[in-house]
């Protein structure tokens, strides 16, 4: 997206071809190389990667982590898990072709000796492989690790890229757990690297849905014209998983949905929905954009927190007739655990074009079904013609599915066939799966193909993180304060939510909409 | 399913009727094919079935015999049904068929006009060669005009006709020859080469090119050459005997290219040679994958595996329809070897 990544400079062989640039070789280390994200995410996107020629062939990954491995011990287990969790068939002659890029190098994260001979290693494999001294970090690990991470890289002066060479880190989130932690985070990592060097990952922006928004509201002109306070009621981004902890209670129970979802994936959503036009399509003109929008919010002081926010946890109940325990009964969870599961929150966007027009948000864990969306309704149209009540289904509706099932749906008026005059709601509706057979790319594709071509427009910037969690930060306060903190609902998995999130509208005429 | 030329638009929606609605209809794009090959009807009823898997359309396939003395005209309609990514949904295309013999292939735009679905661009693709006097009605609302240029006995005359019908066209027609979507993974993995901006200095010490292709696609491996002359700026200095090209570059250094007829494979190997360096991509016979290497001479590092592409019909308009439509490099292309061709 963005016109600065290294190598979009005219080669004139490229045009008129569909796919994008090739980026330079380079080292990829990925440090928790034997960690989940990396099994299932990583090497399978770099692998479809490789596959579909999108990546020079000299680009090299080098798996660090503490566990003793050897380089083909390493590539074995990672061939077994891509051809499980790969987006294309994997074969042989390809995954072995792959696979010889694949190194593995063992080393305690706080050992700087491990570092050094890290340093070395890459050295050696820029000579032999041709990957030109360009370095690209992937922080696959817990945030506790960062600081000992990024120190010892700086230490043995990896961060630092030879001349015509680069160095870039991406940083996975939880990108702190509140403003204070996010700028410690951030003054560690800029010890060591740039904010031109920093990556940090919101997997969500990788969806082709996400970056539709854009092109949605940019490149269509009916939309445009009504996306304001004028024609717009009100705006729902709902998140709802119908899994519960799923083996993360250890890192869930510290964090919590406004922490995991809301302060990261929720926000980045609303920005691009509410942002104005970018003035091109570079990677600050777009996060410049989303940032005013995050200053815009706004704040909800502890006082007010009960008033816009609730938060829930969920009992025990039942999600597709099979019996599902309770958050508290979760292995690893405190018994007694405050740690919320489900938040709604209503939020205003303070700027001229969003006066007044509420956004509700919610998250929620153990909900009947799995969906991510955004929902905006339109004003009702006057009452004067037809003569008819208007309910809330006579509303005009433009529904983001962002997962699964990506697409658009627009909900409108039609007369019913009839001699009466009957008007029902009825339903425009737009898959991306029926109409574009092809797959989309995996998020983890589209980023780190980003990443080492340069291209942050689809990366979390310095600003926009702190504003995040400036915004989030009074609501944790109120939460956690010993004084009459609000209250925390409890509602059975399965539901969509406490019933004190659907109050939460209805005292204002409005409902959640249905997934 | 045979219907009434006049009775179409009501056994087609007889047809999403009688399935309860079970199944979802998609269309992107109107593409009509046109051929005159005998038995055309059924082998483009089943690349269409092919193409609709990925690219939602309503087709139009017309198997047209103008010599025939008596007039016959015949019409089915169709579904291709898939199931969608999710796995859940039963995705259908819909594709008229007529077969047309006698003067009345005149009838032609007619038949096709009246049966677009509305708003969605028009795609006609042309097999076989195109006629000396094309009805100018037919391409009135012709989006993109395909055609397989390979197959060309005089390739002067035919885009000639492509180039009036373009002029005539009452909006701009892109022209997309299959011939030059071939290319499209061998010109992928020859620019990944010179990404890298320091690789670029390498373009004015390209010397020699050679190119091998199967029999009967010296004019793919001509359009290969006229792409990297027209990309790199080198003016046609001349031909040999022996399918030999010279170049100049704009620095005045001469560039040979040589093409060789080899084996079955449109194109088989093409290799830039600089000093000290080859840039090399093979497509071995029977493999899908482009084995991709830059070396000095006489090195051969492991290959870099690349997606060939496929030589199949219903592969190349797939890649076609996927394409942008942007076609100024296959203009400049082509008009760099016109005369070659």
């Amino acid at each position: 997206m963005s016109k600065t990544s290294d190598t979009q400079k005219a080669n004139p062989l490229r045009e008129g071809l569909a796919t994008r640039t090739v980026p330079q070789a380079c080292s990829v280390v990925i440090f928790g190389a034997t960690g989940d994200l990396t099994m299932r995410k990583l090497i399978p996107a770099l692998y479809n990667l490789a596959a579909d020629g999108e990546l020079p062939p000299a680009v090299t990954v080098i798996g660090f982590a503490r566990r003793p491995k050897t380089d083909d011990e390493f590539r074995k287990e990672q061939g077994e898990s891509t051809r499980k969790f790969s987006r294309q068939t994997v074969r042989d002659e390809v995954w072995n072709s792959f696979a010889q890029a694949l190194f593995y190098h063992q080393s305690e994260f706080h050992d700087a000796a491990g570092y050094k001979s890290l340093a070395e290693r890459l050295d050696k494999i820029d000579q032999e492989r041709g990957t030109g001294g360009n370095r690209l970090f992937y922080l696959a690990v817990a945030p506790d690790q960062f600081e000992p991470i990024i120190k010892n890289l700086k230490e043995a002066g990896l961060n630092k890229a030879r001349e015509g060479s680069w160095a870039r880190v991406i940083v996975e989130k939880p990108f702190g757990t509140d403003l204070a932690s996010a700028r410690e985070l951030n003054a560690v990592v800029h010890t060591a690297f740039a904010e031109d060097q920093t990556y940090r990952i919101d997997h969500f922006l990788g969806k082709e849905t996400a970056q539709n928004i854009l092109v949605l509201r940019f490149a269509n002109a009916i939309f445009e014209p009504l996306w304001n306070s004028h024609y717009i009621d009100h705006v729902q981004i709902t998140a709802a998983e119908t899994l519960g902890v799923e083996g993360r209670a250890g890192y869930y129970e510290g964090a919590g949905a406004l922490r995991d979802m809301v302060q990261n994936h929720l926000l980045q959503l609303l920005c691009l929905v509410t942002m104005e036009a970018p003035t091109d399509l570079s990677a600050d003109a777009i996060r410049d954009e989303k940032v005013k929008v995050v200053r815009s919010l706004r704040r909800i002081p502890c006082e007010k927190v009960a008033e816009n926010v609730i938060r829930g946890q969920y009992a025990e109940g039942a999600i597709n007739g099979q019996a599902a325990p309770g958050y508290r009964a979760e292995k690893n969870v405190n018994p007694n655990s405050q740690t919320e599961t489900f938040v709604a929150l209503r939020l205003f966007v303070d700027s001229w074009r969003w006066a007044n027009v509420p956004f509700f948000v919610r998250v929620g864990k153990r909900l009947p079904k799995s969906g991510t969306e955004i929902s905006v309704h339109f004003k009702k149209a006057p009452q004067v013609l037809f003569n008819k009540e208007m309910s809330a289904l006579d509303q005009n509706v433009l529904v983001i599915r962002i997962q699964p099932d990506e697409g658009i749906s627009l909900r409108m008026q039609a007369k019913m066939p009839g001699t009466s005059f009957r008007i029902e709601p009825v339903k425009m509706d737009f898959h991306y799966g029926t109409s574009f057979g092809k797959a989309s790319p995996e998020a983890y594709e589209r980023l780190l193909l980003d990443a080492t071509s340069g291209d942050a427009t689809l990366f979390a910037r310095r600003d926009e993180v702190e504003e995040a969690w400036a915004f989030i930060d009074p609501i944790e306060e109120a939460w956690a304060s010993k004084e009459e903190p609000p209250k925390l609902f409890e509602y059975p998995a399965g539901s969509w939510g406490p019933d004190a999130a659907d109050e939460f509208l209805a005292r204002d005429g409005r409902a959640w909409r249905r997934l | 399913m045979p219907v009434e030329i006049g009775r179409i638009d009501r056994e087609l929606k007889r047809l999403w009727v009688e399935n309860g609605g079970v199944k979802t209809r998609a269309s992107l794009v109107n593409l009509a094919v046109y051929s005159e090959a005998p038995d055309s009807l059924p082998i483009n009823t089943q690349i269409i079935s092919k193409i609709t898997e990925n690219h939602a359309c309503r087709a139009i396939v017309i198997g047209a015999n103008p010599g025939a003395k008596e007039n016959r005209v015949e019409a089915w309609v169709t579904a291709h049904c898939h199931v969608s990514q999710s796995g859940n949904k039963q995705v259908c295309c819909e594709q008229l068929s007529f077969l047309l013999e006698g003067p009345c292939t005149r009838l032609l735009p007619n038949i096709v006009f009246s049966h677009l679905d509305s708003d969605l661009p028009f795609y006609l693709w042309w097999q076989g060669e195109f006629h000396d006097s094309m009805d100018p009605q037919l391409w009135a609302w012709v989006d993109r005009v395909i055609y397989d240029s390979q197959r060309w006995s005089d390739f002067c005359a035919q885009m000639e006709r492509v180039e009036t019908a373009q002029a005539e066209g009452k909006q701009r027609i892109l022209l997309c020859d299959l011939n030059w979507t071939r290319l499209v993974q061998f010109r992928l993995a020859i620019a990944q080469f010179f990404d890298p901006a320091p690789a670029r200095a390498r373009f004015e010490e390209i010397k020699t090119v050679e190119i091998d292709f199967g029999a009967g696609y010296r004019s793919t491996a001509l359009l290969l050459s006229g792409w990297l002359a027209s990309q790199l700026k080198w003016k046609v200095e001349g031909r040999t005997r022996d399918n030999k090209l010279t170049f100049r570059s704009e620095s005045g250094t001469a560039i040979s290219v040589s093409l060789q007829e080899r084996g079955e494979t449109p194109i088989s190997r093409c290799t830039l040679k600089c000093n000290g360096m080859e840039f090399r991509v093979l497509n071995p016979e029977d493999s899908d994958l482009l084995h991709v290497t830059a070396a000095a001479p006489g090195q051969t590092p492991p290959p870099q595996l690349m997606p060939a592409g496929s030589n199949d019909p219903a592969q190349l308009m797939e890649e076609e329809l996927m394409g942008v439509g942007r076609h100024r490099v296959y203009l400049r292309a082509m008009n760099c070897v016109r005369d070659l061709l």
